[in-house]
């Protein structure tokens, strides 16, 4: 792979996440609602709410908005929530780390059981293994994550009292260190198993596929004929060259898991982006809204050209020139 | 990429019209919880404290903690433990001091003059004094409290600074609701030397709060919690008894009643209805019920009709529905009994302003249906009824009314069309989130009707006269929803104002509900109250604004 391919692609980046921000923008403001409305309460009189749009620059034309929003952002600024007073930025900033924390967590857990159930499903082809595998999985990737979440906390929080009901730390823990890690990591089993639940199916079903086809090729052939046996045959040989179509819905699948943090968030009162976002659509906050597009669109658009270029690494046949 | 975007747009919506249909399975299971009081209760040796750790569910991340900029309940909720008013008010709404120790109302109304407390200071250890009165009021809260802003502000004329416990407040006519006003809700009182020359709005302490209150500000982690610990010199004698508040942002109220349940929490805001009687069952945990909320205060459901459509310009027509509502059905089925049939259109919170000569249209069907006949609307085999010589309406057409309403009020919205349905009005249910339902209703002013929850505040000036008054009827959110328009009930809200003997106040205020009645441009429906729940060992709280002052939750 060329340093001018990769120059070229980074340079596709700026273009896609500004269009995809000026539709969001045209979209949200063509959207009907006051953001006022959620600043004022119900009380205020004609001078206030208009005062408070002038504030905002909410009283000038959606082009002129447009105009100051474009170039603010040059300037890596998003402008300032109308709901916290303070420059979406920070706001959006301070919970990224526990959105990180959540997705990644959904992320390996679902990449790695999924390959694992894909290894097991296909050393089992058409036994009862690989058909359990297959109807879990699947059934998994049709449950709606907030049934799902609900399910969870009424089922292993509330009945069994294994894990806590919502939050990301314990209220009335004041344990530091290690143990505030700990207490940390067991508010976040139930919601990253849910969020990697509806995961796992896709790379569970991938892996199995993927598997299955390169067990019929003739270098598999020759690696049995040697008289390797079939787990190595599997692990070493196959699973490799297997690994590419998981690898290729890496992109894809950062994008689902965002999506899907948005709920499973707002279930366990995860204190990330997602929840951040969903209110912030309720109130109309826009420039909480359109930094949170912003930080999707280009994770998703970067997690897209990450996946390219793994994927050349791993087939050597794939070139980008 | 763009089909990503829409589908998590989709998807966010999705999550909010499932939100509130979260309710969660009736458990007594108690997974092992630590309910303990922390072991620091112990070693205080101050005479207050020792009060342990209070665990409180809000709903909302607040985003800031600044009351005085905001009437959004959600910072109220939060914040109102680090701030005092110059009075507070007690139970029957009367004041009580508070930063203020005493005052004197002069000029019959028109001159205010507060003695305040000596020896108060900020949790900075700054004395506070009447500059910071004086600041708060003109910087802050007559710019951006949007109630006070609205009320005070035309009223006020100057603010004087006598001595350092001497602020008088200098009217330019009678004011008479002014110490109704006051309190940590309507006014709570910020630090001079905190924002002076900033924008409130933008000042870095509104994350880092510096008060008077009873708590002082440990931290703020956004959408988690909130600590706060006690003021080791706060101005009440033994007070406060808790060594520390922590506030956890918890969004769903089903998962708030778990939490309480579970011992997770100790105090939650309001009770679902459906799990009242549960939790009132629950030996452990205790109910306390109110009129009085940090976003609103007598709150009264309240069906309004739109008086520029011609169907509904004919008083009939509004009586006739009126007629058709069974409120016991709404208390009953909507509320699960967490409120009242309203009485007249002021709240019964606020009793010496509330009641009228003339009671509220009774439920009587057949009255209704007699109303209806009579205006024109002629019953059909099945279905709505269908216009006959109504004037402005062409003949044939089915009485069909639109209903708007927040998805919130779902319940409502389908019991009103049942019971409308009754005397042949089909009533089309138009579910709108808040922010589209004011547009739609205040600005574009496209509805037959709607229902509002009409928070009437501590005194009529400032929650009820919005809904009757001519002069405010659009855009402005929440106001006169009906468009109606009555001088002579203009002329009364403005005469009320300036009387200050409550009780002749009082009566103004019923000749004009006489009035209102009369004109029917709204359906008073309901009452609702709000229900807080609070485990033990933790006790002694009020349901509003200081709730946690006195509270304890040592055994």
């Amino acid at each position: 792979m060329s340093a001018r391919y990769l120059v070229r692609r980074l340079i596709q980046v700026p273009p896609a996440v500004g269009a995809i921000l000026a539709v969001a923008f045209l979209l949200i403001h063509a959207a009907p609602g006051d953001p006022v409305l959620a600043l004022a309460g119900e009380h205020g009189d004609a001078a206030y709410y208009s005062e408070m749009r002038a504030r905002f620059g909410l009283d000038r034309s959606v082009p002129e908005q447009f105009a100051v929003f474009a170039a603010n952002l040059v300037r890596f600024d998003l402008g300032t929530s109308y709901v916290h007073g303070r420059p979406a930025i920070d706001v959006i900033s301070e919970r990224i780390p526990s959105t990180l924390l959540l997705t990644g967590s959904a992320f390996a857990l679902s990449t790695g059981i999924g390959i694992a159930l894909g290894l097991f499903a296909a050393s089992r082809v058409r036994r009862a293994g690989d058909l359990a595998v297959s109807l879990a999985s699947l059934s998994l990737q049709a449950t709606p994550s907030f049934w799902l979440a609900q399910l969870a906390i009424l089922a292993l929080g509330l009945a069994a009292g294994w894990f806590p009901i919502g939050g990301m730390t314990s209220a009335r823990s004041s344990a530091t260190g290690l143990a505030a890690a700990l207490d940390v990591v067991h508010h976040l089993v139930l919601p990253a198993a849910v969020l990697a639940a509806t995961e796992l199916a896709v790379v569970a079903r991938l892996m199995r596929t993927g598997l299955l086809d390169e067990l019929a090729q003739d270098y598999i052939r020759t690696a049995r004929a040697k008289g390797l046996s079939e787990l190595q045959v599997l692990t070493r040989h196959a699973l490799r060259r297997a690994l590419i179509p998981v690898v290729t819905v890496v992109g894809s699948r950062v994008g689902h898991l965002l999506a899907g943090a948005v709920i499973v968030e707002a279930v366990f009162g995860w204190p990330g982006v997602g929840r951040l976002l969903l209110s912030s659509v309720q109130t109309r906050d826009t420039p909480i809204v359109l930094g949170i597009f912003l930080l999707i669109a280009t994770t998703v658009i970067l997690a897209n050209l990450a996946t390219d270029l793994v994927y050349a690494r791993l087939d050597p046949r794939i070139r980008h020139g | 990429m763009l089909r990503r975007l829409s589908v998590l747009v989709w998807l966010v919506t999705l999550a909010s019209a499932c939100a509130p249909a979260a309710s969660p399975l009736p458990s007594s299971a108690s997974p092992a919880a630590s309910p303990a009081a922390s072991p620091s209760a112990a070693s205080s040796a101050a005479a207050a404290g020792g009060g342990g750790t209070l665990v409180v569910a809000i709903g909302a991340d607040p985003g800031h903690l600044n009351p005085a900029i905001t009437t959004s309940g959600g910072t109220h909720t939060a914040s109102e433990l680090l701030y005092n008013g110059l009075v507070g008010l007690d139970g029957d709404l009367q004041p009580v001091p508070e930063l203020a120790e005493s005052w004197k109302v002069e000029d019959d109304g028109a001159t205010y003059r507060f003695k305040l407390r000596e020896g108060v200071t900020w949790h900075d250890g700054t004395p506070f004094t009447a500059d910071d009165v004086k600041f708060t009021f003109e910087e802050v809260l007559l710019k951006l409290h949007s109630r006070t802003r609205a009320s005070v502000a035309p009223a006020l004329e100057t603010i004087e600074v006598v001595d350092p416990l001497t602020v008088v407040f200098h009217f330019k006519q009678p004011y008479a609701p002014f110490l109704q006003q006051l309190d940590v809700t309507e006014a709570p009182i910020v630090a001079r030397h905190v924002y002076e020359g900033s924008d409130p709005v933008e000042n870095p302490a509104n994350l880092e709060p510096v008060g008077t209150g009873p708590f002082t500000f440990v931290s703020y982690s956004p959408d988690e919690e909130i600590k706060l610990a006690r003021n080791e010199s706060y101005w009440a004698p033994g007070l406060p008894k808790l060594d520390e508040v922590i506030m956890r942002v918890m969004p769903e109220t089903g998962s708030q009643v778990i939490a309480l349940e579970a011992g997770e929490v100790d105090w939650i805001w309001g009770v679902p209805g459906p799990d009242e009687e549960r939790l009132d069952a629950d030996p452990e945990i205790e109910l306390l019920r109110t009129d009085r909320n940090p976003g609103g205060s007598n709150c009264v459901m309240t069906i309004s009709f739109n008086l520029d459509r011609p169907v509904l310009q004919d008083l009939r027509v509004r009586q006739a529905i009126a007629h058709a509502v069974d409120r016991q059905q709404f208390v009953d089925r909507v509320l699960f009994g967490q409120g009242r049939v309203a009485e007249a259109p002021i709240s019964s919170g606020i009793p010496w302003a509330h009641g009228t000569s003339v009671p509220l249209p009774a439920f009587d069907v057949a009255a209704a249906a007699a109303l209806l006949e009579d205006a024109g609307w002629k019953a059909a085999a099945s279905g709505p009824r269908t216009a006959s010589a109504v004037a402005g309406v062409e003949d044939g057409t089915p009485l069909k009314l639109d209903f708007l309403h927040f998805p919130a009020f779902g319940r409502y919205a389908e019991l009103l069309r049942t019971q409308l349905a009754e005397i042949g009005v089909d009533l089309q249910l138009e579910p709108l989130e808040p922010p589209v339902f004011a547009d739609t209703v205040f600005k574009a002013r496209d509805f037959d009707t709607n229902i509002i929850s009409y928070c009437n505040g501590l005194d009529p000036e400032v929650g009820v006269r919005r809904m009757f008054d001519s002069a405010q009827i659009g855009p402005v959110p929440f106001s006169n929803a009906a468009a109606y328009r009555n001088e002579e009930v203009d002329a009364l809200f403005t005469e009320a104002l300036g009387v200050v003997d409550r009780d002749a106040r009082g009566e103004i205020y019923r000749r004009l509900q006489d009035l209102v009645v009369a004109d029917q441009p709204y359906v008073w429906v309901v009452e609702t109250t709000a229900v807080r729940a609070y485990r033990l060992p933790c006790q002694s709280f009020v349901p509003y604004a200081q709730f946690a002052e006195a509270a304890t939750c040592a055994p």
